[in-house]
């Protein structure tokens, strides 16, 4: 394989409502090779989850949507693809975690029930019994000591923690080659959060899934990616090994996140109002890195 | 015990308790408002002695709660007493006329549920489309008028300019159908009497098309509500991110959980049903309990009044205890919580 596993190039993404249009990426390159772990830093609203869902050709299809540049899943075009091949790719090659697991799970649904749902989507024909059989399995991978309750068991049922652990072995159980996180476990503590990306680390490892690693915190992805792009403002600011960024961060806009490390909270980034006239307008690539 | 099990025996114990308060309740009520009943039924002609044999024999003149007394050793042998308007024991006139409102009520509800539930979420689907234009005209439609009016309205349009459907009763009189369940539209059927059967359900269109008019519309605009609001949650965010085809979402993903206020509002409208089919009843002359229970307030009929009223309470409660069960049925949260009813 010659190309990357994911390559964006110059994506630009707009929404555009009748009173006003936000440019949300203004032509972001990125790619993951197979077998990578790449993370996406920055902060809230700086365009992150919407790169997410234009890999996942979840905006596609939206209307009021302008996208230019090009995704490439697998050396595929995905904007070549009709919209049914693009569902097509979903939760068999490309899965993803949310943010917050408790409300991501369907509240009416026994977790067996999306177990067999997503298996599903690779293997029409799975039965409840051989469905509960290989959830189980994936659930002890997750480190759950006893899945045959989890399985029978309502998202409201389970701590978050345990929710969050059931959707990584969800995202993770028809072995797709990308796996794509956004923000896991935010929404829960930071211990918690901890482990979840430990669990991760390890299965990614085992599944040999590339993965992209969602965060407004660069302390949390320093353990676990292999290289690291941070994005301000619908702008890749700065890349490179995850060990060079941290020792060396070239772009202003690097050294306050890095600033902001030591503090694991969900306040993000301390204030920037000193310096910030030197990255209101951020370049593409600081040409020292570029 | 199941917790549906769990669920089902709190509210009926509930349900029996408040029974006996709505008892309690129209019994007195129905003594306190003037007139004198045995009066009533004799008529003018009769004579002092015969009234007061009268009330002597109704237990009129003991205190209150010793009439109570009476009227609860009644119910306990499934007895309430006997009408002064009909002659007959009350349960018997209620057996006969309260199928004929039950059976209005019904249709009324299946085509609230049959109507308003999938107007509402094509309307959630295509937000702003035509089905969406059109539940907004029904609900306002609904809201902006109480039955009993488009009951005139739609008599006056189907059945009087544009004679589509007959104006009045619940069946042609040429029908002769055997009282098997009371329910026309089964009877019919279960005599074999299609001609019957449909003449039957032309006749009820129109009362229950104008009694579940305003549920229709409330179905309908509640269940577009909770479907979009559902559509914006991360589960179903989570359920397009794994491919599944868009009308497996709309109908495994969203429906179920959207389904909740849309089947506590129905259950109140059935609720509302039952005092607005009195109105309805009475434009279309529909031979069902609200004549019955208007005649006998008239009259003062004590024990009619009072059997009426617990009927229709009855009535009530159990619409409510079935929408309370559906509602713990599809959401397992309410199911699995304990204590709670
Ligand atoms: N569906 C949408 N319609 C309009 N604007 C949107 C939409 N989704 C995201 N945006 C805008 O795009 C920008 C980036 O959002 P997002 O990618 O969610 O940020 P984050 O990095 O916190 O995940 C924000 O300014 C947000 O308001
Ligand atoms: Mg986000």
């Amino acid at each position: 394989m010659t190309h990357p596993l994911l390559n964006i190039h110059k994506l630009r993404i707009a929404f555009r409502t009748h009173t006003k249009q936000t440019d949300a990426l203004k032509g972001i390159s990125l790619h993951i090779n197979s077998d990578e772990r790449v993370a996406l830093v920055g902060e809230s609203g700086s365009g992150k989850s919407v790169t997410a869902r234009a890999v996942l050709g979840l905006l596609q299809q939206q209307r009021g949507i302008e996208i230019g540049g090009r995704i490439e899943f697998e050396g595929q075009d995905v904007a070549l693809l009709k919209d049914s091949e693009r569902r097509q790719m979903r939760g068999t090659k490309i899965s993803m975690i949310f943010q917050d697991p408790v409300s991501s799970l369907n509240p009416v649904f026994r977790i067996e029930t999306e177990f067999l749902e997503v298996l599903r989507r690779t293997n029409p024909k799975v039965t409840l019994p051989a469905a509960r059989e290989q959830a189980e399995e994936m659930l002890r991978k997750v480190s759950i000591d006893d899945p045959h309750r989890v399985l029978r068991s309502f998202p409201f049922q389970l701590s978050g923690g345990m929710n969050q652990r059931v959707m990584i072995a969800l995202a993770l159980i028809n072995a797709p080659s990308l796996l794509i996180a956004d923000e896991p476990g935010t929404a829960l503590d930071v211990t918690v959060q901890d482990q979840t990306l430990r669990l991760m680390r390890r299965l990614v490892e085992d599944h040999r899934a590339a993965v992209l690693l969602i965060s407004h915190n660069l302390g949390v992805v320093r353990e676990f990616s292999d290289r690291i792009y941070v994005i301000y403002r619908g702008r890749i600011v700065e890349e490179g090994p995850t060990g060079a960024v941290f020792a060396d961060p070239i772009h202003p806009y690097t050294r306050a996140l890095l600033a902001a490390v030591p503090r694991i909270t969900k306040s993000g980034i301390p204030k920037l109002v000193d310096d910030i006239s030197q990255f209101t307008e951020p370049c593409e690539i600081h040409p020292a890195r570029a | 015990m199941t917790s549906v099990g769990r669920l089902l025996t709190a509210r009926l114990g509930i349900s029996i308790l408040v029974l006996l308060g709505v008892s309690m309740l129209i019994f007195a009520i129905a003594r306190v408002i003037p007139g004198d009943p045995a009066r009533i039924a004799l008529g003018p002609n009769a004579t002092h002695e015969q009234v007061d044999k009268l009330r002597a024999d109704l237990h009129l003149n003991e205190p209150i709660w010793k009439q109570y007394g009476y009227f609860l050793h009644d119910l306990s042998q499934g007895e309430l007493g006997q009408s002064l308007y009909t002659n007959r024991p009350v349960t018997t006139d209620i057996a006969q006329f309260l199928p004929a409102t039950l059976e209005l009520i019904i249709v009324a509800g299946v085509l609230m549920i049959g109507l308003g539930l999938p107007l509402g979420i094509l309307a959630a689907k295509h937000q702003g489309g035509t089905i969406d234009n059109l539940v907004r005209i029904i609900a306002l439609l609904g809201v902006s008028a109480p039955s009993f009016v488009w009951a005139v309205i739609l008599m006056l349009l189907f059945a009087f300019y544009l004679p589509l459907f007959p104006i009045a009763g619940r069946i042609a009189v040429e029908f002769d159908v055997p009282t098997i369940t009371g329910f026309l539209l089964v009877d019919t059927l279960l005599d074999g009497q299609i001609a019957a059967f449909v003449d039957a359900l032309r006749h009820i269109a129109l009362p229950a098309f104008a009694l579940a008019l305003s549920g229709i519309g409330q179905a309908a605009r509640l269940t577009r509500a909770n479907m979009a609001e559902t559509y914006h949650s991360p589960y179903i965010e989570m359920a397009r991110s794994y491919g599944f085809p868009e009308w497996r979402i709309a109908r495994r993903y969203a429906f179920k959980p959207s389904l909740t206020p849309s089947l506590t509002i129905i259950g109140l409208d059935f609720a509302a049903m039952l005092g607005n089919a009195f109105l309805v009843e009475a434009i279309f002359a529909w031979p069902g309990l609200s004549r019955y229970g208007v005649a006998v307030i008239l009259r003062k009929d004590l024990n009619a009044i009072v059997g009426t009223v617990l009927i229709i309470s009855a009535a009530f409660l159990i619409a409510n205890l079935v929408v309370d069960l559906l509602i713990a049925l599809i959401n397992p949260r309410i199911r699995y919580s304990r204590g709670r009813v």
